[in-house]
C-alpha cells in the first residue's frame, strides 16, 4: 500500500466533520556500522505510520499508529478526535487555524531507483573500499553506509493529497591512526552511486595519517577555516536559534529585532532552498504545505525566519512549510534545506593563505545552543583540527571547544569556497528524514574558542 | 526462534508494543496532545560475529520470519567480523511489569487538561511572563523477548512524568526557568501517581517569579569558583562525563564515528583514578523508580547493580554480553536496550548514580561554604568525543556568601575535565538528600536512538571549577 493511500485510508476512517490531515510515512532503510575496519551492526527497517490531526475550535490532537487494518486506522482517528474535542472544552478557542489551502508541491528529483533497492552487497563492498584505503594508510576505519527510500503522504479533509517519494544514502568515514589522531570525510546524496567510497576513506585516512605532534593552542580568538561540514553544523545551529520561527515570534530568537539589518557579511547569502541542485529535496512539509525557496540572509542582511502554521499564526504570517508534525513541534519550525551560497576561494588552501596563524577545522561535533536569543552557541572540534601559520596548513593542532556567537562568525566571514557541497551528520532518529545543508568551507576572521580539548 | 536455530550463531527476537501520550499547554492553549500506539517485531542474529538486525511493522509470524531472512541477508553480506563469544547468561524466563500505581493511560484527557490548566493559570499569574508551557508525558512499552539459547520472557514498563517552563524576555534577552527539570520535566518509571506528586501548580508561582527575576539579575561572575550541583544538573554531569565514559562498546572504539570513544580504557580498572575518595558511582539497574531500572534488558540479562567508581577508583563499565566477555568480565552489566522495535540493542546506561555522602543537608552543605555558587537546572550541554572536556549551562545560580545563599545570578556556565573535575569533589550531601533526576532525551547509535534513564544524587560540592566560560 502507499503512504497516499494509507493517509487517505486513516482520514476516511476518522470520524467526520471538521478539518483532519493525515500524514503518512513509509521507511524502507539499510545502515551498516563498522568500526575497527570491521563491521558491527547492520540495521534494516520496514515500516509504515499514519498520524491522524483533528482540528477542534483551534486546537489540534493528534494520534498515530503503525498498523494499517480498518479496525487501528479507526481507533487513530477516534484518539485524535477525542483529544481534538477534549481540548475544545477544556480550552475554549485555541489559536490553531486549520489546515488550510496550500499551491501544489513542485516535482523533483529526489528519488532513485538504485538507492531504493538498498542492496547490502553494495554497502558491504562500500566497507571493503574503506577498509583497504585505511589499512594503505595504517589506520583503522570506523563509520556508516547507509541507504533509504521514504514515502510520504499527506492527505486533508478538503480533500487533497500531496505525495512524494524520496530516496537517499549517507557514507561516513573516520579513520583513527595509531596516535590516536583522527580524520573524517562523509557525503550524502540522493543516489547511492554519488557516493564514492574510496575519496571518502582515502580523505579520512589521510587525516589520520599525519604523525606530527599536535600544537596546543590556548584559548582565544583566531581567525578560522572551516570546511564545509563544520559550517553545515554551524548552519544547523543557527537554524534552531535564529530561524526558527516560534521563538522568533515569542522574542527569543537571534533575530528579533534585526530582520532587515546586517548580522553577517554582505558576501553571505543563505537561503533554504528545497530543490537546490545537490540537496536532498522535498516536497511539502507534514502540514502538506509545499515547500519553496526562502532567502533568510541577502547580501548579510536577515530576512525572514520559516513557520509552520502554528507559528506562523503566532506571527500574523504564513506557513513557510516547515512543519515537522501537523499542528507543529514544541520546538518549532526550523529550516530543512539550507542554502550557503559559495564565494571565489579555489580550495581551502586559497582560503588558508592570508591567515599569518590560525585553525582549520574539519568538523564541529557536539553542538549546542547555550543562549538563543543571543546565536550563543558551544562545539568542539573533531577529526582534522589544524594549525595554519603563514598562509599554510602546517601541522595538527589540538582540539578546541568553539564557544561563540553563530552570526558573529558569519559577520567575520572575509571568503568562501566556490565549490558548494551537500553535508548532513547523518543522523536518522525516529523515521528517517534525512537532510543535510549545502554549503562551502569560509574563512572568518575571529572565532572565540573558549576552551583546549583533553 | 525455531526458525533461527541453526541459520545463526545466535539470535533472538523482540516483539515490542509502544503506547505513548503527551499534552502540553502553552499559554492557555493546547500545544500538544498526541496519542500513539505502534507495534513491531525485531529480530538480531549474530553470523560470524557480525550482528545482523531487521525490523518490521507487522507483528506477525509472517513478519518476524520476513524480518528474519533480511536479518540473515544483511549479515552475511559482510565479511565475517570475529568477534568474541557472548558472555554466558542463564535463559531469563518469567514476566514482570515495572510499578505503576495509577494507568496514565486510564486517566481522562479533561483531568491531565485540567492538572495542567491550574499549573498555566498559576504560572501566568506572574506579570511580565512572556511563555508560559505545562506539559505531561506517560510512555507504556511492552516487551516479549525470545532467544536461540531459549530465553523467553515479557515486560512491562510504565513512565509518566511532567514539568513546568516559564520563560521571561525583555529588550536584554530572555531567561527561562524550568521545573522540577528542564528537558520534559521530572519523569519516573511510575503511574500517573508520580505526577500528582509533583504538584506542578504549586511550584508555579516561584518558577514563574524567578523567571522574570533572572531578566535583572547580575550574571554569573567567571572565574574560578566553589560550584555547588544538585538533582538534573548533577544528574547530567554524571550521564555526560561519567555514564557516557564508561559504556564499553565506546571504549571498545565500536561508536567512535559517532557517539565517539572514551579516555578510559579496558585495562583502566583499578588504577584509573576518576575522581576524590568521595566519588563513588553505581550503575545500578534496579533503582526503584529508576527510567534505567530493567527486570531484563533488551538481551535477556537481569537488571543488577555494577560497581562502576569506588573511593574515586574506576572499578566497572557499562556493558553487554558481548562487550563482556571481549575484556574478560564473567557477566554483563545487563545494559542492552533498544529504542522500539525498529533499533537493536546497544550498550546504554542504567541508572548511574553518585552515592551519597556525609555532609547532611543542602542547607548544611550551604552553611559550609564560605565562598561559591549553586547552580540550578541544566541550559546547555556539550562535551567532547573522549569524555574529557564539558561545557554546561544552567538556567539560574544562587551566590553562596558565608553560608549562605545569596542574589540571584543570571547566564552561569561552567567547563572541566572530568577526572579533574570529579578529584575536587570535595563534600557529597547525606542519604536524606538523594534523589532520581531524569535524561529522557540520551541519543547514541546509528540510525539514532534515543534512551531515557534517571540519575540518583544528593547535592555535591566541587572546589576550583571554571565559571563564566560563555
Amino acid at each position: 500500500m502507499s503512504a497516499a493511500e494509507l493517509a487517505e485510508r486513516a482520514l476516511e476512517a476518522a470520524p467526520a466533520g471538521g478539518d483532519a490531515l493525515a500524514h503518512a510515512e513509509a521507511e524502507r532503510s539499510l545502515m551498516l556500522r563498522f568500526a575497527r575496519s570491521r563491521p558491527t551492526q547492520s540495521t534494516a527497517v520496514s515500516d509504515a505510520s499514519v498520524e491522524v490531526a483533528v482540528v477542534r475550535e483551534g486546537h489540534v490532537g493528534r494520534a498515530s499508529t503503525n498498523a494499517a487494518d480498518d479496525e487501528a486506522l479507526a481507533a487513530c482517528g477516534a484518539r485524535a478526535a477525542a483529544a481534538a474535542d477534549a481540548a475544545a472544552r477544556a480550552g475554549g478557542p485555541g489559536p490553531f487555524p486549520g489546515f488550510g489551502p496550500s499551491p501544489a508541491p513542485r516535482s523533483h528529483e529526489g528519488h532513485d531507483r538504485e538507492t531504493a533497492r538498498l542492496d547490502p552487497a553494495t554497502g558491504a563492498a562500500a566497507l571493503e573500499v574503506a577498509f583497504a584505503a585505511a589499512a594503505d594508510r595504517g589506520v583503522e576505519a570506523h563509520g556508516v553506509w547507509t541507504a533509504g527510500e521514504v514515502d510520504r503522504a499527506v492527505a486533508t479533509s478538503a480533500g487533497r493529497t500531496v505525495s512524494e517519494r524520496v530516496a537517499d544514502a549517507f557514507m561516513k568515514v573516520v579513520c583513527i591512526g595509531p596516535t590516536g589522531r583522527s580524520g573524517y570525510a562523509s557525503a550524502a546524496a540522493v543516489a547511492v552511486a554519488d557516493i564514492a567510497p574510496a575519496a571518502l576513506a582515502g580523505r579520512a585516512a589521510a587525516l589520520a595519517a599525519v604523525e606530527d605532534e599536535p600544537a596546543e593552542l590556548p584559548p582565544g580568538e583566531y581567525p578560522v577555516v572551516l570546511e564545509a561540514a563544520a559550517v553545515g553544523e554551524l548552519l544547523e545551529l543557527l537554524g534552531r536559534c535564529a530561524f526558527n520561527g516560534r521563538l522568533h515570534a515569542e522574542g527569543q530568537g537571534a533575530l528579533v529585532g534585526r530582520l532587515g539589518t546586517r548580522v553577517a557579511a554582505p558576501a553571505i547569502n543563505l537561503s533554504d532552498s528545497p530543490r537546490f541542485p545537490s540537496t536532498l529535496p522535498r516536497g511539502f512539509d507534514a502540514e502538506g504545505v509545499a515547500k519553496a525557496p526562502l532567502p533568510l540572509i541577502e547580501d548579510g542582511v536577515a530576512h525572514a525566519v520559516v513557520h509552520d502554521m502554528a507559528s506562523g499564526a503566532l506571527a500574523g504570517e504564513r506557513s513557510t512549510g516547515h512543519a515537522s508534525a501537523p499542528g507543529g513541534e514544541s520546538f518549532g519550525p526550523v529550516p530543512s534545506n539550507l542554502v550557503l551560497v559559495g564565494g571565489g576561494a579555489a580550495d581551502v588552501a586559497e582560503l588558508a593563505a592570508p591567515v599569518e596563524r590560525g585553525i582549520y577545522v574539519t568538523r564541529l561535533w557536539y553542538g549546542n545552543v547555550v543562549r538563543a536569543d543571543e546565536a550563543l552557541v558551544t562545539a568542539v572540534t573533531r577529526d582534522g583540527t589544524f594549525l595554519i601559520e603563514d598562509g599554510e596548513i602546517v601541522r595538527p593542532a589540538a582540539d578546541m571547544r568553539l564557544t561563540d556567537d553563530a552570526l558573529s562568525v558569519l559577520a567575520g566571514v572575509q571568503a568562501l569556497a566556490a565549490r558548494a557541497e551537500l553535508v548532513s551528520d547523518g543522523e536518522l532518529y525516529g523515521r528517517r528524514f534525512a537532510r543535510g545543508s549545502v554549503c562551502p568551507a569560509i574563512r572568518s576572521g575571529a572565532v572565540r574558542f573558549s576552551g583546549r580539548v583533553g | 526462534m525455531g526458525a533461527a536455530a541453526g541459520r545463526a550463531d545466535y539470535a533472538d527476537a523482540r516483539l515490542v508494543r509502544t503506547r505513548h501520550e503527551r499534552v502540553g499547554l502553552r499559554d492557555g492553549a493546547i500545544e500538544a496532545l498526541e496519542r500513539g500506539e505502534d507495534e513491531g517485531v525485531g529480530v538480531r542474529v549474530r553470523v560470524g560475529g557480525a550482528w545482523g538486525f531487521a525490523a518490521c511493522g507487522e507483528p506477525t509470524r509472517a513478519g518476524a520470519e520476513r524480518a528474519l531472512a533480511r536479518a540473515l541477508e544483511v549479515a552475511r553480506s559482510q565479511r565475517p567480523a570475529g568477534g568474541a563469544e557472548l558472555a554466558p547468561e542463564p535463559p531469563a524466563r518469567g514476566e514482570r511489569s515495572g510499578p505503576c500505581e495509577e494507568d496514565p493511560f486510564a486517566v481522562s484527557l479533561e483531568d491531565k487538561l485540567e492538572l495542567l490548566a491550574a499549573a498555566d493559570a498559576a504560572l501566568r499569574a506572574q506579570p511580565g511572563l512572556a511563555v508560559a508551557r505545562s506539559e505531561l508525558s506517560a510512555l507504556s512499552t511492552d516487551v516479549e523477548f525470545a532467544s536461540t539459547e531459549g530465553a523467553l520472557f515479557h515486560r512491562r514498563l510504565t513512565e509518566c512524568g511532567a514539568g513546568l517552563v516559564a520563560t521571561a524576555v525583555n529588550e536584554e534577552g530572555a531567561q527561562v526557568r524550568s521545573w522540577p527539570a528542564s528537558h520534559g520535566g521530572s519523569v519516573a518509571q511510575a503511574g500517573f501517581e508520580h505526577v500528582r506528586r509533583l504538584d506542578l501548580s504549586a511550584a508555579a508561582p516561584r518558577v514563574a517569579e524567578e523567571a522574570v527575576a533572572l531578566l535583572s539579575a547580575p550574571p554569573c561572575p567567571a572565574g574560578l569558583q566553589t560550584l555547588l550541583l544538585a538533582d538534573e544538573q548533577l544528574g547530567l554531569q554524571l550521564h555526560e562525563s561519567v555514564g557516557h565514559a564508561v559504556e564499553l562498546d565506546r571504549v571498545l572504539g565500536r561508536e567512535a564515528s559517532y557517539a565517539g570513544t572514551s579516555f578510559v580504557s579496558a585495562h583502566d580498572i583499578g588504577s584509573l583514578r576518576y575522581g576524590s575518595e568521595l566519588m563513588n558511582v553505581t550503575a545500578d539497574g534496579t533503582s526503584p523508580g529508576g527510567l534505567g531500572t530493567l527486570p531484563w534488558d533488551d538481551e535477556g540479562v537481569e537488571g543488577q547493580a555494577v560497581p562502576i567508581v569506588r573511593e574515586g577508583l574506576l572499578r566497572g563499565f557499562l556493558s553487554s554480553r558481548e562487550t563482556a566477555a571481549e575484556i574478560g568480565l564473567e557477566r554483563s552489566g545487563g545494559c542492552m536496550r533498544a529504542d522500539g522495535f525498529a533499533r537493536q540493542p546497544l550498550v546504554r546506561m542504567t541508572n548511574v548514580n553518585l552515592e551519597p555522602g556525609g555532609a547532611g543537608t543542602l542547607e548544611d552543605l550551604i552553611a559550609d561554604t564560605d565562598s561559591g555558587v549553586l547552580l540550578d537546572t541544566n541550559r546547555s550541554w556539550s562535551i567532547d568525543s573522549h569524555r574529557l572536556q564539558f561545557q554546561f549551562g544552567a538556567e539560574a545560580a544562587w551566590e553562596i556568601r558565608d553560608g549562605r545563599l545569596g542574589r540571584l545570578l543570571r547566564n552561569p556556565t561552567y567547563a572541566g575535565v572530568t577526572p579533574r573535575f570529579w578529584g575536587s569533589l570535595d563534600a557529597v550531601c547525606s542519604a536524606s538528600e538523594w534523589r532520581l533526576a531524569s535524561v529522557v532525551n540520551c541519543g547514541k547509535g546509528e540510525p539514532g536512538q534515543v534512551a531515557r534513564v534517571s540519575h540518583g544524587s544528593a547535592p555535591a560540592r566541587f572546589r576550583g571549577v571554571e565559571m563564566g566560560v560563555a
